[in-house]
């Protein structure tokens, strides 16, 4: 009597076999190689500190008066003075650059082709303060004067009432006048929730960080999609499927090898940005639950495509929604309700709050269960397509 | 009696509208070799995926080695070999790979992947990828991948298609091999010549039905027309006489003919299963 091969023996040497040849395909080895170089080397190259500071330009007013305003330093405006309203304008308008040096500003225009002098420290100036030439006169005469304000086009509505403000505050200063607040104004107390980020800003590397590990694994996505159709394209699997395996064995296999293969990609992409701090083992079961959600995204994407250009069609079609909540993550604050319904989102938000709050395993419970939730989804979704596809070849 | 490898009773499958195949019976007992004979579309490949359990009958029962096809028994699939009409093989893997992957999927280990590959005349070509084959080779390594786990039973879906005389006289050979060694082997083709030279018994399947099922000899003594094909010189005319051996006066028409003073050449005239097909179809096998 012939004895049954064990499911697990099978389903091994599928894997094996998948594994193998993934690696033999060139142009996809080639494409994921890539992909893990230029993660890696775009995150190093990313800026890893955060300038707080907002530069304002003041042109009209004595320097001297400048450096007596310790509040405005304080509230994070990096003030600079500027011979000039015109030079203040081109400034902010980005036709040419500041750069101080001993504590004077010098502005040199992008076309004026002059490199800047030694040992000057180029400054950002977001906000232009321009006061008229009579400014002192006219405020101690009490006479109404007027002050222009330059915005770049980039600067939020709060930062423009700041610089309102920051009007009134120089003007008083300028004046030599206290400013009209009551002593009677309330206590304001500011209670931080969760990891306050003052001073310590997400950098643009901890931002792009979810970005690289999600791309590594939408990358997976697109191999074992490939793989996948082209298996089927070929028909080997139902050579396979007259042999003792089983279609849920066939399955099995490839939803083990692209788990395995995206995590395994995933932690070496992990690894050389030294990411895998503070919570290694909890990003690392994000990145598992991520990579076998891919996997069954995979099956699907593969199912439906026939050929490369096609599987790569529908691979795109899953992944540009799949994309939304890792871009989403770049932008602070609250994503919207639909960005949040994405299968994604709770492995991205997951690794920005461990990666980048610090939150741990009770923090992202949520987190951990709605992955679960749509992985178990998303794979039984691949399973029973790839399953029905198998069947009426 | 030895028991039925392949039992076929009454089966039907339809794929939506398309009855593809219609009540059809048979069997195949060990170390036999059955020709199932048939155009393009006739139900062969259909019959082959119901018995491998790749589509369930829709009506009747199929068992191979006494086991129902449509339980989808990991024991009986260990015990059969299926060669497809398509060359389903890992084009990035090597032959020898190949063989490995499936011997792995039958539990199979030690699998002797140069004995196979010589047996197909792939031994020197066994470390190159399947890509490189040409597609002679690549058919050749498909029957390797039947036998890697010496099957009881067989399935050859059209083995020999569109290969050059040697390839196909060598797979020829490995067939009757297998069925000497006491394989159940159920070949489709629609190579008449293949069939009768192979099968001991041929089927004739055309529009999903069984239209007869016996040896060939049987089949051409009960359906062809017997006949001799005498030709005789007269001076500078050569003249030509049919005998049919069915007529009671064949005997002496033949000896009036042999006797003849310029009798030049007598060959006996036998149906081909080509002929018979034709006859009892009314269509032929290459379309």
């Amino acid at each position: 009597m012939t004895r049954p091969v064990s499911r697990a023996r099978i389903i091994g040497a599928i894997v094996r076999k998948d594994v193998a040849e993934y690696g033999r395909d060139r142009l996809w080895a080639f494409l994921t190689l890539m992909v893990l170089v230029v993660a890696v080397a775009l995150y190093w190259v990313l800026p890893d500190d955060v300038d707080e500071s907002i530069g304002v330009g003041v042109s009209g007013l004595d320097p001297a008066a400048l450096t007596g305003l310790e509040s405005a330093e304080a509230e994070g405006l990096a003030l600079v003075g500027f011979a000039a309203a015109d030079d203040l304008e081109a400034v902010v308008a980005g036709d040419a650059d500041a750069w101080s040096i001993n504590g004077d500003a010098v502005v040199i225009g992008h076309d004026a082709g002059i490199a800047p002098p030694d040992g000057a420290e180029q400054r950002n100036v977001s906000i232009g303060l321009a006061f008229p030439v009579d400014f002192l006169a006219a405020t101690t005469e009490g006479r109404r004067t007027e002050v222009i304000v330059y915005l770049d086009a980039g600067v939020p509505d709060e930062i423009r009432f700041a610089a309102s403000g920051l009007v009134r505050e120089l003007a008083f200063a300028v004046a030599g006048a206290g400013l009209p607040v009551s002593t009677s104004d309330p206590d304001q107390v500011f209670v931080v929730l969760g990891e306050d980020r003052v001073g310590d800003q997400v950098t643009a590397r901890e931002s792009f960080r979810p970005i690289f590990v999600f791309l590594i694994l939408l990358m997976e996505m697109f191999v074992m999609a490939s793989l996948i159709a082209k298996e089927l394209q070929d028909r080997t699997v139902t050579a396979v499927l007259v042999t003792p395996a089983t279609v849920g064995d066939v399955l099995t296999a490839k939803g083990i090898a692209g788990a395995l293969s995206g995590m395994a990609q995933a932690v070496v992409v992990l690894v050389a940005i030294d990411s895998l701090s503070p919570q290694p083992l909890l990003i690392l079961t994000l990145v598992l639950l991520g990579a076998v959600m891919i996997s069954g995204t995979a099956m699907l994407a593969g199912s439906t495509g026939k050929d490369f250009m096609s599987t790569l069609f529908y691979g795109m079609v899953y992944m540009i929604p799949l994309m939304i909540p890792a871009f989403a993550a770049l932008f602070p604050g609250t994503a919207s309700a639909w960005i949040r319904a994405l299968p994604s989102y709770p492995l991205v938000d997951g690794l920005v709050d461990v990666g980048t709050y610090g939150a741990g395993w009770g923090d992202t419970l949520g987190e951990l269960g709605a992955l679960v939730a749509w992985c178990v989804a998303l794979f039984a979704a691949g399973w029973v397509v790839l399953k029905r596809k198998v069947r009426t070849l | 009696m030895t028991a039925a490898a392949i039992e076929v009773e009454d089966v039907s499958f339809s794929y939506g509208e398309v009855e593809a195949v219609k009540g059809i019976s048979f069997d195949v007992a060990p170390g036999e070799i059955l020709g199932f004979l048939g155009p393009n579309g006739a139900g062969k490949s259909t019959t082959i995926k119901i018995l491998t359990g790749q589509l369930p009958p829709k009506s009747g029962r199929a068992r191979v080695l006494g086991t129902d096809v449509t339980t989808d028994d990991p024991v009986m699939q260990a015990q059969i070999g299926v060669c497809f009409e398509e060359k389903n093989l890992y084009e990035s893997m090597s032959g020898r790979e190949n063989l490995r992957f499936f011997a792995s999927l039958f539990g199979i280990r030690d699998v002797d992947t140069e004995v196979l590959l010589r047996r197909v005349g792939l031994a020197d070509r066994a470390g190159d990828r399947v890509a490189k084959y040409s597609k002679g080779m690549r058919q050749r390594l498909m029957m390797a991948r039947t036998l890697v786990n010496t099957p009881k039973v067989l399935f050859l879906d059209e083995p020999t298609d569109g290969l050059d005389p040697v390839s196909s006289q060598a797979i020829r050979a490995l067939i009757n091999q297998e069925a000497e060694r006491g394989a159940a082997v159920l070949l489709t083709t629609h190579d008449m010549h293949e069939a009768d030279e192979l099968s001991d018994r041929v089927a004739f399947i055309n529009d999903g039905r069984l239209h007869a099922i016996d040896t060939p000899e049987n089949l051409k003594l009960e359906h062809g027309k017997r006949s001799v094909k005498v030709r005789i010189r007269d001076g500078e005319r050569v003249t030509e006489q049919t005998v049919s051996l069915e007529d009671a006066a064949a005997g002496e028409e033949l000896k009036a003919a042999v006797s003849a003073a310029g009798l030049m050449t007598i060959h006996t005239e036998e149906a081909t299963l080509e002929s018979i097909f034709i006859e009892m179809t009314g269509r032929g096998l290459e379309g």
